[in-house]
């Protein structure tokens, strides 16, 4: 992005922003609530208790590595929607490599934990991308569908071969040794050391997408397949490459769910968190750095409405409304700008053209 | 005194962020064929939309057969009497003639049901009026380009046309073809006192047709003039503004070894069918072979296959002596070959990246842009792009604007600079000045004949005839696939013979 695009982008976004909580203020006061009251329980929601901060702090983490893996995809014109079930498939791989390895080192078992994530993601993400490349499959369709059978699946095996003997749940996996448990960083939250990890891949996706020479092929590749496939580049392995790390972040995603927050693998790992990372990504158009930033404001949005659910009693599907509806502006906004930009434009070559025409009068 | 037929009076047209028409003020009298030259983007196609009403004027007033135009609507525009032939024709493939024709005025039976007999029937009355002859009963995807026009021009006239404006009517033509088109041109308008204004940007096709000229350049009108008392040259000033000097291009050397060879090639197109057939070639270093074909005859696949867009299906393509047959363009630029393709806009640049981006694809894997082998340089790539940028005298926005808001002259040098970069002793050159302005055209020929004269091997296909008589050393004609013809002597005659399938020769085999 341009700087000028840039400084008109946020400005919609906040613009936009400010009309969603309007919006929101008056369903909120048509359903009998006051508005300020529940927006201020909002606030205090997300940040009146430092354990709320910590469990805002995980979730922002987990939007913007889903988020990331997200754009990674669309870097390379990919719309990889099969996150969820990559993510999924990573957890309960990552969980079941530390129930089996029990006993050994954690300086073994978590890298094993890792390694096994990041290969189940992105072997799960590769079905799509190869579909894609070789017979040009809609990548759309087959996320999906994946994203079903994962999900399905993992429920399978923890409510089946993988099942948790010791405790009377419906579907959960066996429970990992304290000792391999990311280290909470503020105490009864979800926050683990886990986001260190995660700020450093962070790093590294932005830094490889937007500084190196793979990157630069990526952009051409997702700009126009075509001009990238006529310049050299092998455009294919590039796809299949994206698609793999994305793969394997939201496998990543769902290790960390596990050995940070769960400690053992159940449906609760994810609520559609890849979902929400996709629409953060989808609101910032795909900008790394936005992506960051935004997952920040959406995670402090979710735990805020969350405590607001809890201190004032209103349901916390407000935030649900809010963020739909800022999507919905930013995805009007770019024809209401463009739009109002050529008026303008008009005006001022109607204006040029009266002046010039006085002076050729006068 | 004749009549007017159309009348602009201080015609403004105002796109965002430029002025695409400014004060033009024209009379174009009834019964004349007037031309309308100039440059790419110099405003002849909008005035021409303004008087079809696709586009409303700014400001100004259009008066057609006396009438002052008030609503500007194709509607409207043709119900005064204007009709308009595009570029690209809008028929429907796999409906006949006469279906074609009578579209949106269909003769009825019972009042739903469409009356084909009646509808050739016109079509045939229509045919005989006017003396252009086609079948009514031919499904349009049967014809030759030339008769689809013939078609379109048929359309206009179903509908009443009396003012006919042809949107570069030629660019699809042989010689031949364009014969026929400007006698059918000249019938009409003496017989029926037609008016005829045709939009083109080949001079010695102004000369031979039009009465009176009308030069637009930036918007304006630079002038308008009887088209006996000017010759091209003036023209051409008139439409860059400047003198144009056609240099007699300076070709020095001789061919040397071969750096091309395709033997007996057969491709297939996007529908499946054969589009090159048993086709061989061989160009050498110092060399312009350039290919003269009608659109669709198989040099576009032919292009694609050699360098590697396109897979073939059998034969044998060599570059630099290595077999490269069915091999990536990647592998096959490796080998030192560079290609400008012939649709800029979908495979040449990537619009919307930069300038220097898009100049520095393909080198961007190279140590001097990649510190420790991965990071980007960024200050080296812009002085790099810099460098490219002032050396092709691509004046514009600058380095870092936008490929897809350029001119389509500058897009074009953000895409000759690039390939010609590479410094690859093979070049394949498509429609190198396709809607490029006359003052880029000349610069780019220049650059072509420097490759040639260094001793590169270049493979030249154009649509523009006299583009391939200028540069090429020798002449290949094909059509459906297969070389007509071989020329080391030129006349336009003969090639536009070949062009139409005619073999040289008896008996030949390719």
């Amino acid at each position: 992005m341009k700087n000028r695009d840039k400084g008109s982008y946020f400005a919609s976004l906040a613009l936009s922003v400010l009309l969603a909580f309007a919006i929101g203020a008056v369903i909120l006061a048509v359903a009998g609530f006051n508005p300020v009251q529940a927006y201020a329980a909002m606030v205090d929601g997300a940040f009146s208790n430092v354990r709320h901060v910590g469990d805002f702090l995980e979730y922002a983490m987990v939007l913007c590595i889903c988020g990331l893996a997200c754009v990674l995809g669309s870097r390379v014109g990919i719309f990889n929607v099969g996150g969820e079930g990559q993510l999924l498939l990573g957890a309960i791989a990552a969980c079941q490599v530390g129930v089996v390895m029990n006993g050994q080192s954690k300086w073994l078992v978590l890298p094993c934990a890792a390694l096994a994530a990041m290969a189940v993601g992105g072997f799960y993400a590769l079905i799509p991308g190869v579909l894609k490349v070789k017979v040009k499959v809609n990548e759309v369709i087959t996320t999906i569908m994946l994203n079903t059978i994962a999900a399905s699946f993992c429920q399978f095996l923890a409510k089946g071969p993988w099942k948790n003997p010791n405790r009377n749940m419906v579907a959960a996996t066996g429970q990992l040794d304290p000792q391999y448990w990311f280290t909470t960083l503020i105490p009864s939250s979800n926050l683990s050391t886990a986001i260190l990890i995660a700020a450093v891949m962070a790093f590294l996706t932005w830094y490889i997408m937007q500084k190196t020479a793979v990157g630069f092929e990526m952009k051409l590749t997702g700009q126009n397949p075509r001009f990238a496939f006529f310049s050299g580049i092998k455009t294919d392995k590039i796809v299949i490459l994206c698609m793999l790390i994305s793969g394997a972040m939201c496998g990543l995603v769902g290790m960390f769910r596990v050995y940070g927050v769960e400690h053992l693998y159940r449906s609760s790992i994810s609520n559609q968190y890849y979902f929400e990372g996709l629409t953060v990504a989808m609101i910032a158009r795909y900008d790394p750095v936005t992506v960051i930033l935004l997952s920040f404001f959406f995670a402090i949005l979710k735990i805020g409405a969350q405590g607001m659910e809890l201190s004032a009693g209103v349901p916390n599907q407000i935030y649900l409304i809010i963020q739909t509806v800022i999507i919905f502006f930013m995805a009007a906004e770019n024809g209401i700008f463009t739009s109002v930009q050529a008026g303008a434009q008009r005006k001022k070559a109607r204006a040029a053209l009266a002046r010039k025409e006085e002076q050729s009068h006068g | 005194m004749r009549d007017t037929a159309v009348k602009f009076e201080h015609i403004s047209m105002a796109f965002p962020g430029v002025l695409a028409n400014d004060d033009v003020s024209l009379e174009i009298q009834r019964g004349e064929v007037f031309a309308l030259v100039g440059e790419n983007g110099a405003g002849k196609s909008t005035l021409m939309n303004i008087l079809y009403g696709i586009n409303t004027p700014t400001d100004g007033r259009v008066f057609i057969q006396g009438r002052e135009v008030e609503r500007f609507d194709p509607k409207t525009a043709i119900g005064l009497g204007v009709g308009m032939v595009h570029q690209h024709f809008m028929l429907v493939p796999s409906f006949t003639v006469a279906q074609n024709i009578v579209m949106s005025r269909e003769p009825r039976r019972a009042r739903f049901l469409f009356d084909n007999a009646k509808a050739e029937a016109l079509t045939q009355a229509l045919v005989e009026e006017y003396g252009l002859v086609v079948d009514p009963s031919a499904p349009v995807e049967e014809l030759g380009v030339g008769l689809q026009q013939r078609v379109e021009i048929l359309k206009t006239l179903f509908r009443g046309a009396e003012i006919l404006i042809l949107d570069e009517p030629t660019a699809v033509l042989t010689p031949q073809e364009t014969d026929e088109l400007f006698a059918v041109i000249r019938r009409v308008v003496k017989e029926r006192s037609m008016t005829v204004i045709i939009i083109t940007h080949k001079l010695y096709e102004v000369m031979a047709i039009s009465d009176r000229v009308g030069v637009m350049r930036k918007g304006r009108l630079v002038g308008v003039k009887n088209t006996s008392e000017v010759d091209e040259k003036q023209l051409a000033s008139m439409m860059v503004g400047r003198p144009v000097l056609y240099d007699q291009l300076q070709k020095t050397g001789s061919p040397g070894e071969e750096l091309i060879r395709v033997d007996d090639l057969v491709v297939r197109d996007n529908r499946g069918l054969k589009a090159v057939n048993g086709l061989s070639l061989s160009v050498r270093a110092g060399e312009i072979l350039g290919i003269a074909a009608i659109e669709g005859n198989g040099q576009s696949e032919l292009l694609e296959a050699i360098t590697g867009m396109r897979a073939p299906e059998s034969g044998r393509i060599t570059v630099r002596g290595q077999d490269v047959t069915g091999r990536s363009p990647g592998d096959i630029r490796a080998v030192g070959l560079a290609h400008v393709p012939e649709d800029r806009l979908s495979t040449g640049v990537s619009r919307s990246a930069s300038v220097s981006h898009n100049l520095l694809t393909g080198k961007h894997r190279e140590g001097r842009f990649n510190a420790f082998g991965f990071h980007q340089r960024t200050s080296t790539i812009q002085r790099y792009a810099q460098e490219i940028y002032d050396r092709f005298d691509m004046r514009g926005a600058g380095i870092d604007a936008t490929v897809g808001d350029l001119s389509g002259g500058n897009m074009q040098k953000v895409v000759i600079a690039r390939e010609f970069s590479f410094d690859t002793p093979v070049l394949v050159i498509a429609q190198p000045t396709r809607g490029v302005d006359v003052g880029a055209i000349e610069f780019i020929h220049t650059r072509i004949i420097e490759k040639r004269n260094q001793g590169c091997a270049i493979l030249l296909c154009s649509a523009d005839l006299d583009e391939v008589f200028r540069l090429s050393d020798r002449i290949i004609t094909i059509y459906e696939g297969r070389i007509t013809g071989e020329f080391t002597s030129f006349s336009k005659e003969e090639i536009g013979f070949r062009m139409t399938g005619t073999r040289q020769g008896e008996g030949e085999s390719t």
